[in-house]
């Protein structure tokens, strides 16, 4: 039997849509997934992919009114016979007569409807319904093979514009006192079609000067932000406070997230270079900044008097470098990091690696020794506490291996 | 975030507040009266009208008999020929025994009387188990009476709302039941000073949250407000729905939860089944926010048995802090 391609519901006050292009002609050879059509609606043009393989019969005139759930086009698989439906559906009447040849044994897959087809929540359904989705189609991951909103979604989601990228985005995470510029050397050494979201934390770069009163508050925010992310899954890469939070994120975000990636970690142990951290959130002048700054590498001649120039311009804002005093006090009080994340890095089931600068004097590698046997561990002679920096190609090739 | 600089607000306990609506209303309406068994010099079986009978007098502060169905043929009695009653039940069990005069006269006669009459009675019934008190002095019978038209039956679970939702009661042409959790008459909570009302037939959002929706009442908005702590630290954040007020029930703040959510338990200390959280589920069930729904809805009732004396049979016997985080894991689909 041919497949039905209908005009699908993309917003919810949705009735009619307009087909502005057809991407192949009639009796043209379509391929499942490939983009089928463009609709337009008075809120929004998308493109609609094909739901089969086969060849395209029965066109719907292009800028046509055609109701949601009406038939727009035909795909016959290869051998069947091409009957005669309706080259032009009748916006009125929402399914064409069936070929007499066929009406006995053909089923028009009737999409959504309760109580027939597999098992899926109300939420499904209704997604599925208006996406134009086929819920035959779709794979339930909830119990028992149950469809989900989030099994619909995630179908529907590659539909939905992207920023260009491909395979799935990194979400980085940069440590305290640092800003979304720490993985810029990181970055310059990825391939172009990697999609990489940054995040700042709170009182950070960008971020809003939030204050924050312990780890877990500081955790939701994070969560929250990536929440609101519009993806599906992620690789999550932290840095030292950040890769706290990837672990936080992580333990409390399992199906969102596709591996792991941390930078000399916080998090593992309670020890910590307690006057560097402070000296650093203080420092208001190149004077005082760069002496703290160069405990930070392996290798104190990287750090130039001009980088300490720009790195204290960047602190200019006394609101941030006090809000980032309050949050040392709050996250590492007497030089203690308060939080403890070994249980949280032993419980993920996702590839985890962690990636640490034998030279770190800000907090000691051997933090790493804590993770679980399953955790891959990348140990750099030459590096320190900012290994994005010091090593940054090499970094970016483990990031190309994740998949 | 900062503390919020906020003015201070005297606290007072849950029986301080009802106490201070009954003063407040004795003071300002002649026409309000108490009755109860033990209300007077007694000051109520768990102290909730104390010293109000030195103030006001036997004549306003009345004991009644050791009969639950004669007192509150009383009430009825004073709130057809201009009264205001409050009538205090020692335990809510004992609303059995006065069933004909609550379900058959004071909730029909404004009816049957062509609106010619109208019946201003407030009823106080202790509720709930948690005291040692046994099966027949720990029942949450609420949604007994909320299944009668002509009521208006709520719950209230902060000092604040038992004070303004007494004086809508006190306000309100009806018969208003009130049930009041045992364990909550010594919880603390700031009051507002004065005359205030809370709306009867309003729920409150307790706390936001966007991964499932607790619908609860009484002390089990408590037990789930613990549990969201708990979740939220696990990534789970709840919506959390105090009814309060379950004739008339606010189905509007409890769908559009579920249209966020797309997740329902319901929480509650009566009976399971035939209970309010059946009355919800089907709510949702028959609204377009079943449309919405993710996942099976899960309802957290008390045991299908009187509930036991041995305390700890009593605490297995209604729905405790971690049967909600279990039920809110289950309804997210986390396992732990």
């Amino acid at each position: 039997m041919p497949t039905e391609v209908i005009m699908p519901k993309v917003d919810m006050d949705m009735a009619t849509g307009k087909i502005t292009v057809w991407h192949a002609r009639e009796g043209a050879d379509v391929v499942k997934s490939a983009p089928l059509f463009d609709i337009e609606t008075d809120k929004a043009a998308m493109e609609v992919e094909s739901p089969a393989t086969g060849t395209l019969r029965h066109l719907a005139p292009i800028g046509t009114e055609i109701a949601i759930g009406a038939p727009v086009a035909w795909i016959y698989t290869q051998g069947e016979v091409v009957s005669d439906i309706p080259a032009t559906p009748d916006v009125a009447a929402p399914r064409p007569t069936v070929p007499a040849s066929e009406a006995a044994v053909v089923e028009t897959p009737d999409t959504a409807r309760a109580g027939t087809g597999p098992r899926m929540t109300p939420a499904a359904r209704r997604l599925a319904r208006e996406g134009g989705l086929d819920p035959q189609t779709l794979k339930g991951t909830g119990p028992r093979e149950r469809i989900q909103a989030a099994d619909v979604a995630a179908v529907l989601a590659p539909r939905t514009p992207r920023p260009p990228g491909t395979g799935i985005p990194l979400v980085m995470i940069h440590g305290f006192a640092g800003d979304a510029q720490t993985w810029a050397a990181v970055e310059a050494h990825l391939p172009a079609g990697q999609t990489v979201i940054t995040l700042e934390l709170p009182g950070h770069g960008s971020a809003p000067r939030q204050p924050v009163q312990d780890f877990a508050q500081l955790a939701a925010l994070m969560r929250r932000e990536f929440d609101a992310l519009d993806i599906g899954s992620a690789h999550l890469v932290g840095h030292s406070l950040g890769g706290a939070i990837a672990l936080a994120l992580a333990d409390t975000r399992p199906r969102r997230v596709a591996s792991v990636t941390l930078l000399c970690p916080a998090g593992l142990g309670p020890d910590l270079n307690g006057p560097a951290v402070r000296g650093i959130a203080g420092a208001s002048k190149p004077e005082s900044l760069g002496p703290w700054l160069k405990t930070l590498v392996a290798d104190p001649d990287v750090i130039t008097p001009n980088f300490v120039q720009v790195a204290a311009a960047q602190r200019r804002d006394p609101q941030m470098r006090a809000g980032q005093i309050e949050l040392v006090d709050v996250l590492f009080p007497d030089d203690t990091q308060s939080f403890d994340l070994v249980a949280a890095l032993h419980r993920l089931s996702c590839p985890v690696r962690l990636i640490w600068g034998k030279r770190d004097q800000i907090i000691p590698w051997r933090h790493a020794l804590r993770a679980p046997g399953r955790a891959a561990l990348h140990l750099f002679d030459n590096a320190g506490h900012l290994p994005q920096f010091e090593v940054a190609e090499e970094i970016a090739g483990l990031l190309q291996d994740l998949r | 975030m900062n503390a919020p600089s906020q003015v201070a607000v005297r606290q007072l306990s849950y029986a301080e507040a009802i106490r201070e609506a009954m003063d407040l209303a004795l003071a300002s309406d002649p026409r309000v009266v108490l009755m109860g068994e033990d209300i007077g010099v007694y000051g109520g079986a768990f102290q909730v009208t104390g010293d109000l009978v030195h103030k006001y007098g036997e004549d306003r502060v009345m004991d009644t008999p050791i009969s639950e169905l004669g007192g509150a043929g009383v009430a009825v009695g004073a709130a057809l020929t201009g009264l205001r009653p409050i009538f205090e039940f020692q335990f809510s069990d004992f609303a059995t025994l006065a069933m004909e005069q609550i379900v058959n006269q004071a909730a029909k006669l404004r009816y049957m009387l062509g609106g010619s009459v109208s019946v201003p009675l407030v009823m106080r019934f202790p509720a709930g188990s948690g005291t040692g008190a046994a099966a027949q002095h720990s029942q949450s019978l609420d949604a007994w009476l909320g299944h009668v038209p002509g009521l208006k039956v709520v719950q209230p679970t902060t000092p604040e709302d038992a004070k303004g939702l007494l004086l809508a009661a006190i306000d309100d042409p009806d018969p208003v039941m009130i049930f009041e959790h045992k364990l909550l008459y010594k919880m603390k909570g700031p009051v507002p000073e004065g005359h205030y009302t809370t709306p009867i037939g309003a729920a409150a959002l307790r706390r936001k949250g966007s991964d499932l929706s607790i619908v609860a009442t009484s002390i089990m908005v408590h037990k789930a407000l613990s549990a969201a702590e708990q979740l939220s630290a696990e990534g789970i954040e709840a919506d959390i729905i105090d009814l309060r007020s379950i004739r008339p029930i606010d189905r509007e703040t409890v769908l559009a939860s579920v249209r966020k959510t797309g997740r329902l338990l319901c929480v509650y200390e009566g009976v399971k089944t035939l209970g309010i959280g059946a009355e919800v589920s089907a709510m949702v069930a028959e609204s377009d926010a079943f449309d919405y729904l993710d996942a099976p809805i899960i309802r957290l009732g008390g045991a299908e048995c009187p509930i036991p004396y041995n305390p700890e049979l009593e605490k297995a016997a209604v729905p405790q802090v971690p049967d909600i985080l279990r039920a809110a894991r289950d309804l997210v689909g986390v396992r732990v």
